[in-house]
Formats: structure tokens, C-alpha cells, sequence
């Protein structure tokens, strides 16, 4: 097959790939800059006619998407120290240190992984109710504080790090902490912006869990105020469309800008 | 030499003392507490009683328990089918051609993105007048609007295909990753050999890529039986009891209608067959070398 024309199909497969696959965010977009049309309409609208960010100024007035915006944020920045912390501290030892219980460490990890969440989200709400952290943003962020996937993440990762550092830091006389945070630490960034990235994404999209912990939908992230809103306005689609971009974008800018990182990141996942 | 590797031993403890804190809280105790919880009929209505195994003979009475139990089973036969076409997209992907990173990242936004957006865009495309039927009455395949999602016939498919759609951009980049980790030489040699492009990949690509292959499955049946938000969002079960899910009808009985004591009865149910179907693919694994520790 000559090359140009195994050129042509690739690209013609790529675009049409890509249709399907972004088809219907640009379609989205498209509807959020249609002002006061249906999207039921018969034929259905596709393609805004005239652009205008009528929607965009409605919503933004109409929801307090500050507030949202400001809800989400605290909760992923909280979502995303702690699993950094906890899972750097949890993951070091494993890959580091020879101690006695390494193995049953490492067993018992493995086997929560085959726990459903549906049933420990009944015993989280319980959990967080006798701790009295029900209505807060901690009782939002505590129960996905720190994640198995992520220590074995970091655990790959330490593995990485040769062992002459930490006794080069020993024979200096520093601490084990010391040597933890200004030796090891540094020499781990790619692997400490992977989880993250990850965690980022998965407190800035979590929905259901907010709704069950907080009472006040004052206190919702965006993903669940904009349930609300579908719930409240499912006539009004402009609104709910400009709704939906304002809350995608955040999170596809932050994809866009990182993907290098965050793309060996999930590579390096599976070599276990 | 003892007394070190017994202070190396209290120091490695003190690390991980705080992330094991929250595990045992949070992973551990729900696994533990389940167990006792499931034997009463803890809710907010009556006194709580331990009621013995009342709560699992009921289970297996209940009706919409064992549809649900179905219904997740057909998700996790036919999700993880994804993977074909994820490989096929990584092997388009794969192609050394300019522009071809910014197909990846493009094919990688439904990912990243949040199911209530998806949700909400593919209830709004697949509604009675939508752009799917209208685009399928034009081309002819279907000869009158079909209400995708208040089907009991289509709605579990249609879920199946959105939960399909989110994901394949994450096995695609993580078939590329094997993709990439495969030697070129390989191919030289095969191609050498007089092997087509076909061939290439039966004979080196899919045996090369199959710890990934098996990592994905693992992967995706998991999320198959865990399978909540979409269905959540869009159909709650409905119509009827034809998208009803095991972690949806848990989820209902537990949080919606504080049935604790229930609830936890199905939740043991259901780990335990996710336990047993867990070591039957890690049994898989092992033969296939994905080193999973």
C-alpha cells in the first residue's frame, strides 16, 4: 500500500474516531451557545444558528457557581494532600525497609481491593456520623483520604530510588524522616504529581458521596450542585449545558496541561 | 545487627502508622463491621434486634436482589468485551504520524471527565427526539424514535454503552503503553519471516500485550460489578427493575431507606461472589505474568 493512501486511511479513521469520542462534548458546547432553544426540538438542534453567552451569564447568576467552584476545591486540595501524605508515608517502608509483617502489610492491602463500594459506603456514612463529621467537608474527603492503588503507585516508584542514597544519608548522621523528606522525596515528583493528578480528578468529579455526607446544598461541589440543577431545571437545557461546560472545563484544562505526566503515570500502573 | 533491624522495624511501623489509621477506619472496619451488622435489622425505624440469618434467607427471596444480582452479571460479561476495541484504538494510536498525540488526548476527555456530565449529555442525545434517533431515522436504521432510556428492552445496553464509551480511552492508553513497551525488532524479524500486517498482530502484538490484556479485564469486570453512577443518574434501575444493578438496590436499600442491617446482608452477599470471581482472574494473572505482587 503506498504511503500516502495508508496516511489517508489513519487519518480518516483518527477523525472519525474522534467524532465519536468528542462528538458529544461539542455538541454540548454547541447547545450551551444556543440561547432559548431546545434541544428536543424536532428536527433536533445541532449546530447554534448565532453564538451567544446568554446561558453562560444566566446560570452563572442564577447558581452561586463561586461558591461551587470554591466547595470543590477545598475538597480536592484536601482529597489530594492526604493522599500524597498518607500514601508517601505508607508506600516508603514497603518498598525501603526490611521489617517483620511486610508481607501481612502487603496482604491485607491486596484483599481490600475485591470490596464492593457500594457496601462500605454504608458503613462510611455510619463511620462519619459517630465521628460526628457528618455536614463537613472532612466527611467528604476523610473515607478516600488514602487508597491502595496509590501506595502501590508510590510503592513502584520508591522501588526506583537506589538504596546507597538512604545509607549515604545514614552515614551522615541524618534521620530516617530526614532523609525521608530532603533525600527521597525530591527524587519522586513525577510520581507524587501522578497520584496527584489522579486524585484531582476523582474528588473534582465525585458526586454521590458529597450528597450523602453533606445535608447543606450550600456545602455541594460542583458535580453534585449540577445534579441539583438537572433535577431543578431539566426544562431549561442552555442552562444546564452552560452548567455542565463551566464544571467540565476545569478539569479537561488540567488533563490537557499534564497529560505527559499523567499518561506515563497510568502506563506505569500496570507494570505492578 | 538484631537491635538495628528491630529499630529499622519500629521506625518502618512509625511511617506508616497514619495511612494504616486511615485504612483501618476506612477500608478495614466497613470489610469487618459488615459482618455483625448484617446479622440485625439495624435502621432508623425500629429497635435494633439481632435477627440471626434472617436477613440472608430474605436476600435470596428478594426478588428484585436476584434481578439486580442478573443484571450486574450481564454487565460483567459484556463490558469488558471494550477491550477489543481498545486495542484496536491503541494500535491507531500507535502510528508514529504527526497530530496522532493530540487524537490521544482527544480520545482521553470522556475519561477524565465527570459521569454526571456524560450522564447528562448522552440522556440529552438518546431523549425521543434527540440527535441519535434523528441521525439513525435519516440513515435509515430504525424506522420510528426509540426511547433509548425508558426501554426496559434497550436501557441496560444503552448504560452498558455509555459505561463502555467513558472508559475506552483508559485501556486504550494503557494498551499504548504495551504498544510502545514492545520491541521493533520483533516486528522486523516477523515481517522478515513474510508475516503480514494480520499476523503481526495475532502472532506478536496480542501474546505480547497479554498481561495488559488480563490487567484490563481484572480492571474493567471490577468496574462492571461496581457499575453505580450511570445507572444512578440516568435510569435509577427504572424502568422498572431492568437497569437495577447490585450496588444501585444496596445503595437504595441502605442510604435511601436506612436499612442497614439489609443492606450490609446484601453487600456480604455480593462480596463474596466478587471475592470468589477476584481469585479466579488473579489465578489467570499468575499464569499470564502481570506480577501483581
Amino acid at each position: 500500500m503506498p504511503r500516502s493512501l495508508r496516511y489517508f486511511i489513519t487519518y480518516l479513521l483518527l477523525i472519525l474516531l474522534a467524532l465519536f469520542m468528542m462528538g458529544p462534548f461539542l455538541w454540548l458546547l454547541s447547545v450551551s451557545l444556543m440561547p432559548g432553544r431546545n434541544v428536543f426540538a424536532n428536527p433536533p438542534a445541532i449546530l447554534p444558528t448565532f453564538i451567544a453567552f446568554d446561558n453562560y451569564v444566566q446560570v452563572w447568576n442564577f447558581m452561586n457557581f463561586p461558591r461551587y467552584i470554591l466547595n470543590t476545591v477545598i475538597i480536592t486540595l484536601l482529597g489530594v494532600v492526604f493522599n500524597i501524605i498518607l500514601s508517601c508515608l505508607t508506600a516508603y517502608p514497603l518498598a525501603a525497609f526490611r521489617f517483620k509483617g511486610r508481607n501481612l502489610v502487603f496482604t491485607l492491602l491486596i484483599s481490600t481491593m475485591i470490596i464492593p463500594s457500594a457496601t462500605a459506603m454504608i458503613v462510611h456514612y455510619l463511620t462519619i456520623q459517630a465521628f460526628q463529621l457528618g455536614n463537613t467537608f472532612f466527611g467528604v474527603v476523610l473515607p478516600a483520604a488514602v487508597s491502595v492503588f496509590n501506595i502501590f503507585l508510590m510503592r513502584q516508584t520508591f522501588l526506583g530510588i537506589p538504596a546507597d542514597i538512604r545509607d549515604s544519608g545514614k552515614m551522615d548522621g541524618a534521620s530516617e524522616l530526614r532523609i525521608f523528606i530532603q533525600l527521597v522525596m525530591p527524587l519522586v515528583k513525577p510520581g507524587i504529581a501522578v497520584i496527584g493528578l489522579l486524585e484531582v480528578m476523582a474528588f473534582w468529579n465525585n458526586f454521590l458521596w458529597p450528597i450523602v455526607v453533606l445535608d447543606d446544598p450550600e456545602k455541594y461541589p460542583l458535580a453534585a450542585a449540577l445534579t441539583y440543577l438537572n433535577g431543578q431545571f431539566s426544562y431549561n437545557f442552555g442552562w444546564i449545558a452552560a452548567g455542565t461546560m463551566i464544571s467540565v472545563l476545569p478539569i479537561i484544562l488540567v488533563f490537557l496541561f499534564t497529560q505527559k505526566y499523567y499518561m506515563e503515570g497510568i502506563a506505569g500502573a500496570i507494570k505492578g | 545487627m538484631y537491635k538495628g533491624f528491630r529499630s529499622e522495624s519500629f521506625t518502618a511501623w512509625a511511617f506508616m502508622a497514619p495511612g494504616l489509621l486511615f485504612l483501618a477506619v476506612f477500608t478495614f472496619w466497613p470489610i469487618i463491621y459488615g459482618v455483625p451488622l448484617s446479622l440485625t435489622n439495624y435502621s432508623v425505624i425500629a429497635e435494633t434486634n439481632y435477627v440471626g440469618l434472617d436477613n440472608f434467607t430474605r436476600a435470596f427471596q428478594d426478588h428484585n436482589f436476584l434481578i439486580s444480582l442478573w443484571n450486574s452479571l450481564v454487565y460483567v460479561l459484556i463490558v469488558p468485551v471494550i477491550q477489543i476495541i481498545s486495542i484496536l484504538m491503541a494500535i491507531l494510536v500507535n502510528s508514529r504520524i504527526p497530530g496522532v498525540k493530540m487524537f490521544r488526548a482527544a480520545y482521553y476527555i470522556p475519561v477524565v471527565t465527570s459521569m454526571v456530565a456524560v450522564a447528562l449529555i448522552w440522556s440529552w442525545l438518546l431523549g425521543n427526539n434527540g440527535v441519535v434517533n434523528y441521525l439513525l431515522l435519516k440513515a435509515g436504521m430504525i424506522s420510528e424514535q426509540v426511547s433509548w432510556l425508558s426501554t426496559s428492552s434497550t436501557a441496560l445496553y444503552v448504560l452498558m454503552f455509555i459505561t463502555m464509551w467513558k472508559g475506552l480511552g483508559y485501556y486504550m492508553m494503557l494498551y499504548l503503553a504495551g504498544l510502545q513497551g514492545i520491541p521493533a525488532d520483533l516486528y522486523e524479524a516477523a515481517r522478515v519471516d513474510g508475516a503480514g500486517p494480520l499476523r503481526l498482530i495475532v502472532h506478536v502484538t496480542l501474546p505480547l500485550l497479554r498481561p495488559h490484556i488480563l490487567f484490563c479485564t481484572l480492571i474493567s469486570v471490577m468496574g462492571a460489578i461496581r457499575v453505580f453512577d450511570e445507572v444512578y443518574i440516568l435510569t435509577k434501575g427504572g424502568p422498572g427493575t431492568s437497569t437495577l444493578t447490585s450496588s444501585v438496590y444496596i445503595f437504595q436499600k441502605g442510604l435511601e431507606q436506612f436499612n442497614f442491617g439489609y443492606a450490609s446482608a446484601l453487600g456480604l452477599i455480593v462480596s463474596v461472589m466478587v471475592g470468589a470471581l477476584s481469585v479466579l482472574v488473579f489465578r489467570l494473572n499468575r499464569k499470564g505474568g502481570v506480577n501483581s505482587y
